[in-house]
């Protein structure tokens, strides 16, 4: 089947707040109406037990219960309200479904206790053409009292613990302040975050929570993302870094121009998509879907055969009967519906809590079967921006390193290439602000470096290969270059006047999460492999150092997705490919599971299938061990969920009745059915208590 | 609660005797319950109709509008392939299921307020069958596109 989903969306995405907020007030009316139905029927049914303990035990009479109380009429007039007014639903239920050609759990409790109750009343008001045909006059309306009490408590309870696997999302939007402080005319006013708009300037002090994202304009802070990305560790904002709304400031005061509002909000895309994984279905839900869709029917085809069957054997209509209910009630069609679901929801809503974002519930389904995994080198393992790592001086230098860091910059901040930048970055944080001094003659000789002349002296900066090209002696910087390149680093000299003085290393330098997280994934019997675009020997170095043993190197971006393709024919088994979303879109699509890395600020690559809010390399291990916990939960609610229906069932038709005379009682049934879809729904809430491993070094 | 298990009450109470009863009634019985089965079986799990076709608008969306009540009212929607869709649900039954209606597919949940009508817009679609359900799985319907 093709997914649409892929296709742009066209839903109504404004006002989900509010819409989360009308269903809350509905589950919370529901509860509330429940809780009152629950309580008449208690009272009831405890009457109606209390009134039929003489028929029970087996005595005409009991000293303390007067003969009226134990009358078969008093039972009618208590048990006729439990079923007709705290039960109604049940039976409206049944009966529109009933006209749609549907059957379900509704149909299965108001046939089962509707025909009790109707048996009863037939042997209630004629038990003399029970008694001729030599069967006592027995009524069941304690049993129907008991099941309908124990349904009714179990929709109850089960109520509450659905309210309970959609917490994550309510904690999302509740991460929101109500209000912004904003600046209009000159004056800071507050006002309902609904009416900031794109561009204003927003204050935000000590301990504020941000009301939407933006972009800092003045003062700096630290600011605390993790209820978003999942990171423990605040994050430094100064000027013209993009801060997320939703975020705590920690001591700082800053003031920033709001960029995004509304549903384009980080935070109302992370709740968009966690609410669309939650829409989506596993491949295992399909075939639970079937078996839901043809449940019901069945079960009322076996009830109806249990009671021919026993009328057969036994000629008895009542014992029969007693059967037919049994398994009307027993069967729980509702556990296997919810099997699958409700650990959808809460995982998605705890991977959400921890920075990861699951696409759907097929993403969260395979994550935890990968054989595979491809992680692209930069921006992934690395940060992707270089750096000089090494700042060496040569022996035969002869100018101090202030003025040969200026000369440097003044010169590389000339060149467009990206290890000027790098150069440039590095001798500007060393030297104190000021200007630097002026270039005459530069030129940029091509694959070489660059040249010009700075306060009368010739300053050349480039790969050590250029120099001897120009007659300069480059003995003493061999060795050097050689050490510097092991270290994966690329290597740029300066020489002033004829002399080598200095030479810079500079490397993409590594997240100080990477390491920890390719041992997390080896750990978890991954075969780890890094993908690049580098040369092999520096590929190689990088790979070592994080503990990557296999390499693709040389890899241009646009062969990516082939490399992927390569490795899943080579039946490497199911593949993930690790990236940053934007570059190597088409090689996410192409793996059976895309994970992008998020910046923080932007969550709009959804084009993956499992995107990482906070860039963190140990997400990935996180988001695969989340996979499994919660494929585990899945398999352990749809074994329960079968073995009690196969199980169930059988026994309260009687299968075991000829072998060792046991037999189920009704009430037993009906309180069987009603515990068995609340264990389902608790069972997923299990994984609320999920927390990933924690990793040796968690800040990057 | 005695006659939780049997074994006991065999003997204590009449009940569980058997009964001698004519062959004609045991045949009736047997007749009426199989009988009974298979329009049972009919009535839930047979084809009702072949669906409801969408109506189209003047602005080339196709329109219909399903009755939340118990079930889908129509349950079986048919629309065409490659148009855009508007499927409007009316819902007026109070119980909580049905205050959800999903379409995994399109990885869509749709909340329905009680007493209210909701729309959902779906994009141009390519030919298949698309079920939707409720929040708990149990009120099913199916978007034909064809």
């Amino acid at each position: 089947m093709s997914d649409p989903s892929a296709s742009p969306s066209c839903c109504h995405s404004d006002g989900m707040a509010a819409s989360a907020d009308g269903m809350e007030r509905e589950l919370a009316r529901e509860l509330t109406q429940l809780r009152r139905k629950v309580s008449v029927a208690v009272v009831l049914t405890a009457l109606v037990m209390l009134s039929s303990l003489p028929h029970m035990l087996g005595v005409h009479s009991l000293p303390f219960l007067p003969a009226w109380f134990t009358s078969p009429w008093t039972q009618l007039i208590l048990t006729t309200p439990v079923l007709f007014w705290c039960g109604r639903g049940f039976f409206t239920g049944a009966a529109s479904a009933f006209r749609q050609h549907g059957a379900d759990m509704n149909t299965l409790v108001a046939a089962g206790t509707g025909i009790a109750w109707l048996t009863s009343l037939f042997s209630t008001v004629f038990p003399q053409l029970l008694i001729a045909e030599g069967l006592p006059a027995d009524v069941y309306y304690e049993t129907t009292a008991v099941i309908l009490t124990m349904v009714l408590l179990g929709n109850l309870l089960e109520a509450r613990a659905r309210g309970q696997t959609s917490e994550a999302i309510r904690r999302l939007l509740q991460l929101q302040p109500p209000t912004a402080r904003v600046m209009r005319d000159g004056h800071a006013v507050q006002i309902p975050v609904s009416q900031v708009v794109v561009g204003d300037l927003v204050q935000v002090r000590p301990g504020e929570k941000l009301p939407t994202d933006g972009v800092v304009r003045e003062g700096s802070s630290w600011v605390e993302e993790s209820m978003l990305t999942g990171e423990p560790t605040p994050v430094a904002k100064a000027a013209g870094d993009a801060v997320i709304g939703a975020s705590m400031n920690r001591s700082g005061s800053f003031t920033f121009r709001v960029s995004r509002v509304g549903g384009d909000t980080v935070l109302a895309q992370i709740v968009e998509l966690v609410r669309q994984a939650q829409s989506s279905r596993t491949r295992v839900q399909r075939v639970a879907d079937q078996v839901v869709s043809w449940f019901a029917p069945v079960v009322i085809a076996l009830a109806i055969a249990a009671f021919v069957i026993w009328f057969l054997v036994s000629g008895n209509p009542v014992l029969a009967m007693l059967f037919l209910v049994s398994v009307l009630v027993i069967a729980c069609p509702c556990a296997l519906g919810l099997a699958t679901p409700t650990s959808i929801m809460v995982a998605s809503g705890k991977g959400a809590e921890n920075g990861l974002i699951f696409r759907s519930a097929e993403a969260l389904e395979t994550a935890g079967k990968l054989r595979t995994i491809v992680l692209d080198k930069t921006g992934t393992l690395t940060r992707g921006q270089p750096e000089v790592t090494q700042f060496e001086r040569l022996s035969g230098g002869v100018v101090p390193a202030d003025s040969l860091l200026a000369l440097t910059a003044a010169l590389e901040s000339r060149s467009e290439h990206p290890l000027a930048e790098a150069i440039v970055a590095y001798a500007t944080r060393q030297l104190n602000p000021g200007d630097l001094p002026a270039v005459a003659g530069f030129e940029a000789v091509a694959g070489r470096g660059v040249q010009g002349v700075i306060a009368g002296q010739q300053v050349l900066v480039g790969t050590p290969r250029w120099f001897p090209e120009l007659g300069i002696d480059t003995a003493a910087l061999q060795p050097l270059v050689e050490r510097l390149e092991a270290l994966a680093c690329s290597v740029a000299a300066v020489v002033v006047d004829g002399r080598i003085e200095a030479c810079f290393g500079v490397a993409d330098p590594l997240k100080a999460s990477s390491e920890a997280a390719v041992a997390a994934l080896r750990r978890l019997g991954l075969q780890v492999v890094m993908l690049s675009g580098d040369a092999r020997r520096t590929a190689e170095v990088v790979a070592a150092q994080v503990g990557i043993e296999r390499v693709i190197a040389e890899v241009r971006p646009a062969d990516k997705s082939s490399v992927i393709r390569k490795l899943q024919e080579q039946g490497e088994g199911l593949v993930a490919m690790v990236g940053d979303g934007i570059n190597d879109a088409p090689a996410l699509a192409q793996a059976d599971v895309g994970i992008a890395m998020g910046t923080g600020t932007d969550v709009a690559i959804a084009a993956s299938d499992i995107t990482l809010i906070s860039g963190n390399l140990a997400g990935v291990p996180a988001a695969i061990e989340l996979s499994r916990h919660t494929m585990a939960n899945i398999r352990q609610n749809l074994f329960f969920a079968f073995a009690y229906n196969v199980a169930g069932i059988p026994i309260a038709a009687g299968v075991l009745f000829p072998l060792t005379g046991w037999l189920l009682s009704p009430m037993i049934a009906g309180g069987a059915m009603a515990f068995s879809s609340v264990s389902v729904v608790s069972n997923a809430l299990r994984l609320r208590n999920f927390r990933p491993t924690p990793l040796p070094v968690a800040a990057s | 609660m005695t006659h939780l298990f049997a074994a006991d009450l065999v003997k204590a109470e009449p009940l569980w005797r058997a009964i001698e009863q004519p062959m004609a009634l045991k045949a009736l019985v047997a007749i009426v319950g199989v009988a009974l089965i298979a329009w049972e079986l009919w009535w839930f799990l047979g084809r009702h109709g072949g669906g409801v076709v969408a109506r189209e608008s003047e602005a080339g969306v196709q329109e219909i509008t399903i009755t939340v009540d118990g079930g889908y009212a129509p349950s079986r929607i048919r629309v065409k392939a490659g148009q855009p869709m508007r499927l409007a649900f009316h819902r007026i039954d109070p119980s909580g299921c049905v205050a959800q209606v999903i379409f995994p597919d399109f990885h869509k949940t749709l909340d329905l307020p009680l007493d209210a009508t909701t729309s959902l817009e779906l994009p141009p679609t390519e030919a298949g069958t698309y079920p939707f359900h409720c929040g708990m799985n149990m009120v099913r319907g199916v978007l034909e596109v064809e």
